[in-house]
């Protein structure tokens, strides 16, 4: 699962124009569609916008195992819960592959790990939305992932490498997320009246976070040009929103599900569905810490994380010890 | 055909055990340990999964998994003890998965030979399932005990709290499964583990007391209450 | 990032508190090569290759394993690309499809 690119922007807008010679050779293979890997000369600005978009991937992918993963043990059946399970745990992975393709750039899992944890690196504000029913779940999935996967899709062809081999594994491995959570509100819609509701009230709370997740409308997103002329960003903020709520509505509909927003309706001249105003007064407010889950999502991390510290200097104590043994005497070495 | 409370122990077991090895999911020591630990903790639903419909299509009239799973009473599970010892931290999940899967690889392998083909099958597979656990929870064990100062009195802290439990295992009968076989080989295991994790291993624990069996249905109790609250909300409800 | 197993000591470096990088290749059936498929943090060789397991094999990717530490692998450098590589395109007598075979002949 993922998020919108929160930020795609230049860490330092004057550093990203092209001055010297080896950047316009940078750009034309750019232009010529050619892949940039990990050794190559880059912008230095290329390379600080990479590790803060692939890091707050990173990021969202290992806060977004929380909202859901809350739900691993009330889940309703053992098929569920196994499902749920599996997913939260490809989320895992999902990090895994986005961290150690920012490690490319010359940066440590632990520093990008301590920026998040000391609130300098942000994730996906919409993993600050609560998951109150076992609907959200559905919810998450359906709406959630497929935001997602809209966004992913194109970043399978961004100009970095390590990124772009990322995003087709992940993008490969998401293919059943979406699925599962059509499939949780579906048999809920078909279900007991209350079941329905609950259905119905989850789509209420995330309809509209959903189309947030793709990112201020084009005319507001300044700094689009620059990702779009590296290769990182294929496809504007609006248009991928367009495309989502162009085949959303129809599953809504066929689910008898509402959507929240009186002014949704299909516009034929632009052969595109019309939606009404978003509220990015509150998707600032989420974006800059004050959403309803902000602070609980990341003592959870921040916790795992410290909890974890005696088991990680375990391990690596060992290794020392079984490294050394196997230094002065390889034969007594012990396979594991 | 196994009798029902046989396959109740084990169906049960796994289900408790892996709902606990769920709970670290998005919390684990560190991103590919909690993709790991997730891995033991699908083969052990799983695992309940296979058996728990054995069980219910053999009930008359049939019922479901789910059914067993969510609507039996607390007291009605058969899990042994063990299963159900709280996480706590890492060193007794770990120490929990090592104990478990030492008893469970004899027991599967036993089971892969047994006449109820519909266990065996199930067995065959376990078998595989569990040795990766055993595994799996053998390296952390020995990183433990050979690791810092600090890890090792996590390890010896485990030890205390759960190796009382595993008096129960001398008490299980499978019809068909040799009980001395399985012991020696959950012995085997076990010593193994704690001897290269230069860990003092314990003498046999007696068979569970009455405290300690109350504690157990105590965890029980309590895990059950969090797994089946939502399908309890709604009865008659699919998922 | 270091082979060397990290120091839990030495807080003062976050990247020090990493478990060293190793790079997985993963047979994804018998009778293939083994192919990069990414790279994870774990303690140890031995740990790596059941990491590696859990991480990179969760929907039958693969039978076989291998994982290498990240800085143990030495790489051509990317300034030498074009002297390096490029030589080799003028080599075209090299390739099957230089060379014309009479129709009569047949397949060769």
């Amino acid at each position: 699962m993922y998020t919108q690119a929160i930020d795609v922007g230049p860490v330092d807008a004057t550093a990203s124009r092209s001055t010297t010679p080896q950047d316009d050779e940078f750009l034309k293979r750019i232009a010529r569609d050619e892949k940039i890997e990990p050794q190559d000369p880059m912008p230095e600005a290329y390379r600080k916008t990479l590790i803060r978009q692939i890091s707050q991937h990173a990021h969202s992918e290992v806060v977004g195992m929380l909202p859901e993963g809350g739900w691993i043990t009330r889940a309703p059946s053992l098929k569920r819960k196994e499902i749920l399970l599996a997913k939260v745990q490809d989320e895992g992975g999902h990090g895994l592959y986005l961290y150690s393709a920012a490690e490319t750039l010359g940066v440590s899992r632990a520093e990008l790990i301590d920026a998040l944890h000391s609130g300098k690196a942000k994730y996906s504000s919409i993993f600050n939305y609560e998951t109150a029913t076992w609907a959200d779940i559905g919810t998450i999935g359906w709406l959630v992932d497929g935001a997602a996967i809209m966004n992913q899709v194109p970043l399978c062809r961004c100009s970095y490498g390590p990124y772009a081999r990322a995003m087709i594994r992940i993008c490969k491995e998401e293919s059943f997320h979406q699925r599962q959570g059509f499939d949780i509100v579906r048999t809920l819609c078909q279900g007991t009246p209350e079941q329905k509701a609950m259905a119905q009230e989850s789509i209420n709370r995330w309809w509209w976070p959903t189309l947030m997740m793709f990112g201020p409308h084009d005319a507001d997103s300044p700094h689009t040009g620059q990702a779009t002329a590296w290769g990182i960003k294929r496809i504007t903020n609006d248009d991928l929103r367009q495309k989502f709520v162009d085949v959303t509505v129809p599953q809504a509909e066929f689910l008898g599900l509402t959507l929240p927003d009186p002014d949704l309706k299909w516009n034929a001249a632009r052969g595109h569905y019309d939606i009404g105003r978003i509220n990015w007064d509150e998707f600032r407010r989420v974006v800059n810490g004050d959403g309803p889950c902000n602070a609980e999502r990341m003592h959870d991390r921040v916790k795992a994380f410290d909890d974890g510290a005696w088991v990680r200097d375990a391990a690596a104590a060992h290794a020392a010890k079984a490294a050394a043994r196997y230094a002065t005497s390889p034969d007594t070495r012990i396979a594991a | 055909m196994l009798p029902e409370s046989t396959l109740l122990t084990l169906a049960d077991t796994c289900l408790i055990s892996g709902h606990r090895l769920s709970e670290w999911c998005g919390h684990g020591p560190a991103l590919e340990e909690d993709i790991a630990l997730t891995n033991t903790a699908l083969d052990a639903i799983g695992q309940a999964r296979a058996l728990l419909q054995v069980v219910a299509a053999r009930r008359s009239p049939a019922i479901t998994e789910d059914a067993l799973a969510y609507l039996r009473e607390p007291a009605q599970f058969a899990n042994l003890a063990l299963a159900a010892a709280p996480n706590t931290d890492y060193a007794h999940t770990v120490l929990r998965s090592l104990l478990l899967a030492a008893w469970l690889v004899p027991v599967w392998d036993a089971l892969g030979h047994s006449s109820d083909h519909d266990i065996a099958a199930i067995a065959g597979n376990a078998a595989k399932e569990a040795r990766v656990q055993r595994r799996h929870a053998r390296q952390w064990w020995v990183r433990f005990g050979d690791g810092t100062a600090e890890s090792r009195r996590r390890a010896e802290a485990a030890v205390a709290a759960l190796w009382p439990l595993t008096g129960e295992l001398s008490a299980v009968r499978i019809p068909g499964v040799d009980p001395d076989a399985v012991l020696s080989a959950w012995w085997d295991a076990v010593q193994d583990a704690f001897a290269e994790a230069t860990m003092p291993l314990p003498t046999a624990a007696p068979p569970l007391s009455g405290e300690l069996a109350a504690q157990a249905a105590q965890w029980r109790h309590a895990l059950l209450g969090e797994m089946q609250s939502l399908a309890r909300q709604h009865p008659g409800a699919r998922w | 990032m270091s082979a060397q197993p990290a120091n839990p000591a030495n807080l003062a470096n976050p990247a020090s508190r990493d478990w060293p990088l190793f790079e997985v290749f993963i047979r994804s059936k018998q009778g293939l090569d083994h192919k990069h498929v990414g790279s994870l943090h774990a303690s140890d060789a031995a740990h790596a290759i059941t990491l590696a397991r859990d991480v990179y094999t969760r929907r039958q990717e693969g039978v076989s394993i291998w994982v290498v530490p990240s800085n143990a692998i030495t790489a051509s450098a990317p300034e030498q690309k074009a002297e390096n590589f490029d030589p080799m395109a003028s080599k075209i007598y090299r390739h099957p499809t230089f060379y014309d075979i009479p129709a009569e002949v047949g397949h060769m």
